[in-house]
């Protein structure tokens, strides 16, 4: 076999290799690049969600004739950016002038580390701050199944949201919020969920109805809830 | 001429699951999956890189390898090889992350991890064999 041959194959490795470890590299700092224990504000910002009236997992005014429900993992990235991107939007023009509210249903799609996010987020929601929480923690978000979700995160997720942290460690175990994640799982199910962000419109007494859009910006998503809102 | 058409063969049917994925992608969609794992490994981090979805990067990546087989000659061998080589670690990185990070498995991914492993080898050979230039 040519000698010289063998000596392009081996710089055509090379090359590769470096090619190779380039995308690693910027592909590491993709999926870390979100900050863990020392972020400070929050994905949504206080200021979308100051004056919301929020019941649990509902955000919005209880006699807003329309629900959209919102199936989410605190570990999914397109959760958070939606969550980022998208809801300020949705909340200045259609929760808080009343024409919709809000239902969370969160869900493990992720994995080990889902359940836990979930717990924190639904144990907040005792305290009525389940949005803010859900909103810090993405504000969090690490690493998926990296064991990210510490109590010292939830802790500093719920100083960010303004709850109390200590309280929501307390509940995250509870049978209250366990039947919480049961009974999103199985509306999950009912649903036919095919993964996170998920939207549904619900207004009676016409069946509920999955949000469907093509992209996830604000424009796009704004329009498709106004149509489908009409 | 039979290595170039193979490699040409295999980086369609790389260029189509890419396709496939990017479709998928933007339509968010989700795509038709044995392996229970595509939606989470899909929604994960690491479907995208740098904002780009990796399908699409392996969708450039099969046309570029369509292009240097269609051309004859060493450098285009050369390229080929080094493009093909490169998508080869890049998908063993991702191959472990579904194992190790997301803990699922994309049958895609899978599948385009075994094309991409034959386009290498096939543009190795090429490179060993191409003839010179007259």
């Amino acid at each position: 076999m040519n000698r010289n041959r063998l000596i392009l194959v081996a710089a055509a490795v090379g090359a590769a290799a470096v090619v190779a470890v380039v995308l690693i590299l910027v592909s590491g700092n993709s999926s870390t690049n979100t900050p863990t224990t020392t972020a400070t504000t929050t994905a949504v910002g206080s200021g979308s969600l100051a004056g919301i009236p929020q019941q649990g997992n509902t955000l919005g005014k209880a006699s807003a004739p329309v629900t959209l429900i919102v199936y989410e993992d605190p570990q999914c990235p397109f959760c958070r950016s939606w969550n980022v991107s998208t809801l300020p939007s949705v909340i200045s023009r259609f929760v808080r002038p009343g024409k919709i509210k809000i239902e969370y249903r969160g869900v493990v799609i992720i994995g080990p580390d889902s359940v836990r996010g979930l717990q924190a987020i639904y144990a907040a929601g005792k305290q009525n701050k389940l949005w803010n929480v859900s909103d810090a923690l993405y504000a969090h978000q690490g690493t998926e199944n990296s064991g990210w979700i510490t109590n010292d995160v939830i802790l500093a997720a719920a100083r960010d949201a303004g709850a109390n942290g200590e309280k929501i460690l307390a509940a995250m175990s509870s049978s209250a919020v366990k039947a919480e994640l049961t009974k999103a799982q199985a509306q999950a199910t009912a649903d036919q969920l095919q993964g996170t962000p998920s939207f549904i419109i619900q207004r009676p007494p016409a069946l509920p109805q999955p949000l469907a859009v093509s992209a996830l910006d604000p424009a796009t998503f704004d329009a498709a809830l106004s149509a489908a809102i009409q | 001429m039979k290595l170039r058409a193979a490699i040409a063969g295999a980086a369609v049917v790389g260029g189509a699951i890419a396709t496939y994925l990017t479709v998928v992608h933007y339509a968010h969609l989700s795509p038709i999956c044995t392996s229970g794992g595509c939606e989470k490994v899909q929604q994960s981090s690491y479907a995208e890189l740098g904002g780009i979805p990796v399908a699409v990067l392996g969708l450039v990546a099969y046309a570029c390898v369509l292009l240097t087989a269609a051309v004859r000659g060493l450098p285009a061998a050369l390229a080929g090889a080094v493009i093909a080589l490169s998508g080869t670690a890049f998908s063993g990185y991702l191959l472990w992350a579904q194992l190790a990070r997301i803990h699922a498995i994309c049958q895609w991914c899978i599948g385009n991890d075994v094309v991409i492993a034959v386009v290498a080898v096939l543009c190795v050979a090429r490179v060993l064999t191409e003839p010179d230039a007259a």
